[in-house]
């Protein structure tokens, strides 16, 4: 493991000759962000498509209470913050298919419920504010190397993934009662997304924070769909507005000296604002 | 008439379905008929998607809904074919009528390119839909007769055993009204094949419809269309007030008017 991480560090210093690249840890923010925000991306295609933007959100927010039960329980809390994650995202996908509710109150209340329970927690215990910063705002400059391992089999799980069922997530997400008639078996295909959503969004919370996590997973495919006619497009367009923004994020929070999460996000929104002109444009002619 | 006239492709016994402690359906029997059309009527709210929604197993229901299938049909579980009233989607969602035929014909997802022989399915269905233009148009751009026919065009691909259509009429132009008239020929064609209409539309149902199921909440009669489509009945549907009769149009058709609402 030691010898791949070593051989991508000296490959990036030859194909980044620069200033920024020069410390390790300019070279593992880099590297999550080119490992999270595409993959980010790629499942906000189908997300966007199911109108799960909120639900995103919630699991975004969900990490308050899984970091502070890591803290209180002595384990890391990435451990817990994914793990809550994706029992938060099963309950609002099972509790949502079995009431009259609309989806979007039962996210509300679910949204609400874990916030209030994760700020509850961390104002019993006195110190764990510092730990929550790093949660809060992301912190990719502080990113681990047994981390970016992390990062890169998340990667591949959501290729393998998305390779297997994103003509059927796709499907439900244009109508549900057709695509059952077509064979897509809906209750364990949509908690099997709502957990790779979890886990890609805790994940990604490790470099833009709970307040942007969304934004890898929205933007991008906002993006996508000012310029894409087809599927095949609106995904790759998605995935390159994610790596680029990742790119000129992290480069610009170097010599700006602003904060890298919000600097990746500020550049997915630029792309975004560029999308639409292009389109706009494109209309009046 | 064929050979296959009394052939059932479905039998549906005391179909009672309930929901929040409302009885939506009560102890519905019906039939469907191999090479018929048979279709659904009933005012709104009367259960109409319902039963449809349970011969697909897509709501809980009680009672029995037996798919019949002679060995002449083939082997293995009858395919079931719906096409809904219309499909929620952004006018903006990046998905081409062709990416949608692809999501249920090929196993490669759609990101990494439709396959030649799903585009040649496609493109095959949709030319015999008259819509053989649209492969490559936005699926929420397409106006609701358009979108109707590529709907059209998809069920036709998969030649499923039991077609269940919903409201299709509603909102079709004429090309879109000889396409149907071409289903219902294919329909006598092939034996295998019966089609459950949902229709709010009489006109459609007297002139294409074999057998009628008229519904409110229970089963109000059903039967051939000219037997069970009498003012008595239509009555004990709609309320008293309503009507069947013959306008001055140049078809001719009967339309469905509630007086009782002017």
């Amino acid at each position: 493991m030691d010898t791949i991480l070593s051989g991508v560090v000296s490959l990036m210093d030859r194909l980044l000759p620069f200033a920024f690249a020069e410390p390790a840890f300019m070279k593992r923010a880099l590297l999550a962000l080119l490992l999270t925000a595409p993959t980010a991306a790629a499942l906000g295609v189908p997300l966007v498509q199911h109108r799960m933007a909120f639900f995103s959100d919630a699991i975004g927010h969900s990490a308050f209470t899984g970091v502070a039960l890591g803290v209180l329980l002595g384990v890391s809390p990435s451990w817990t913050m994914a793990a809550f994650g994706a029992v938060v995202a099963v309950v609002i996908t099972l509790v949502k298919g079995r009431t009259g509710l609309s989806s979007d109150t039962v996210i509300g209340v679910f949204f609400s419920t874990v916030v209030a329970l994760g700020i509850a927690i961390i104002s019993r215990e006195k110190g764990l504010t510092r730990n929550l910063q790093a949660f809060l705002y992301g912190d990719p400059l502080a990113v681990a190397d047994v981390e970016l391992l992390w990062m890169a089999g998340l990667f591949l799980l959501v290729s393998a993934y998305l390779a297997f069922l994103y003509n059927r997530i796709l499907l439900l997400g244009i109508h549900e009662g057709f695509a059952r008639t077509k064979g897509v078996r809906t209750p364990a295909l949509e908690i099997s997304f709502a957990l790779v959503v979890a886990l890609v969004v805790t994940a990604a919370i490790r470099t833009v924070g709970i307040l942007l996590v969304t934004a890898l997973l929205v933007i991008p495919p906002a993006a996508a769909r000012n310029v894409a006619r087809g599927a095949a497009s609106a995904l790759w367009v998605s995935v390159g507005v994610a790596t680029l923004s990742g790119f000129a994020g992290i480069v610009a929070s170097w010599y700006l000296d602003t904060a890298t999460g919000a600097t990746v996000v500020l550049a997915a929104a630029t792309c975004f604002a560029a999308t639409a002109l292009y389109r706009a444009t494109r209309r009046r002619e | 008439m064929t050979i296959s006239e009394h052939l059932h492709t479905l039998e549906i016994r005391g179909l009672t379905v309930r929901k929040g402690g409302v009885e939506i359906l009560s102890g519905i029997d019906a039939d469907l008929r191999c090479g018929e059309v048979t279709a659904l009527v009933g005012p709104n709210g009367a259960g109409k998607t319902t039963l449809l929604l349970a011969i697909l197993g897509q709501v809980p229901y009680t009672g029995e809904i037996r798919f019949c299938r002679a060995a002449e049909h083939g082997e293995g579980a009858p395919r079931i074919g719906y096409v809904p009233q219309s499909l929620p989607l952004d006018a903006d969602a990046p998905i081409t009528v062709l990416d949608f035929f692809a999501l249920s014909a090929q196993r490669r997802p759609v990101f990494l390119g439709v396959s030649r022989r799903t585009r040649e399915a496609a493109c095959e269905s949709l030319e015999r839909a008259g819509v053989g233009h649209l492969l490559r148009s936005p699926l929420g751009r397409l106006s609701g007769g358009e979108l109707q026919r590529v709907l059209f065009a998809l069920a036709l691909r998969d030649a499923p055993d039991i077609l269940l259509l919903d409201e299709p009429v509603s909102g079709v132009d004429v090309a879109g009204e000889e396409l149907f008239c071409d289903f219902l020929s294919k329909v006598q064609r092939d034996s295998r094949f019966s089609l459950l209409l949902v229709s709010h539309d009489l006109s459609v149902v007297t002139r294409h419809a074999d057998q009628v199921i008229c519904l409110n909440r229970r089963l109000v009669c059903s039967g051939a269309t000219t037997e069970v489509l009498t003012p008595g009945n239509l009555a004990a549907m709609y309320g008293a007030d309503a009507h069947l009769f013959r306008h001055a149009h140049a078809d001719g058709h009967g339309h469905l008017h509630d007086e009782g609402g002017r």
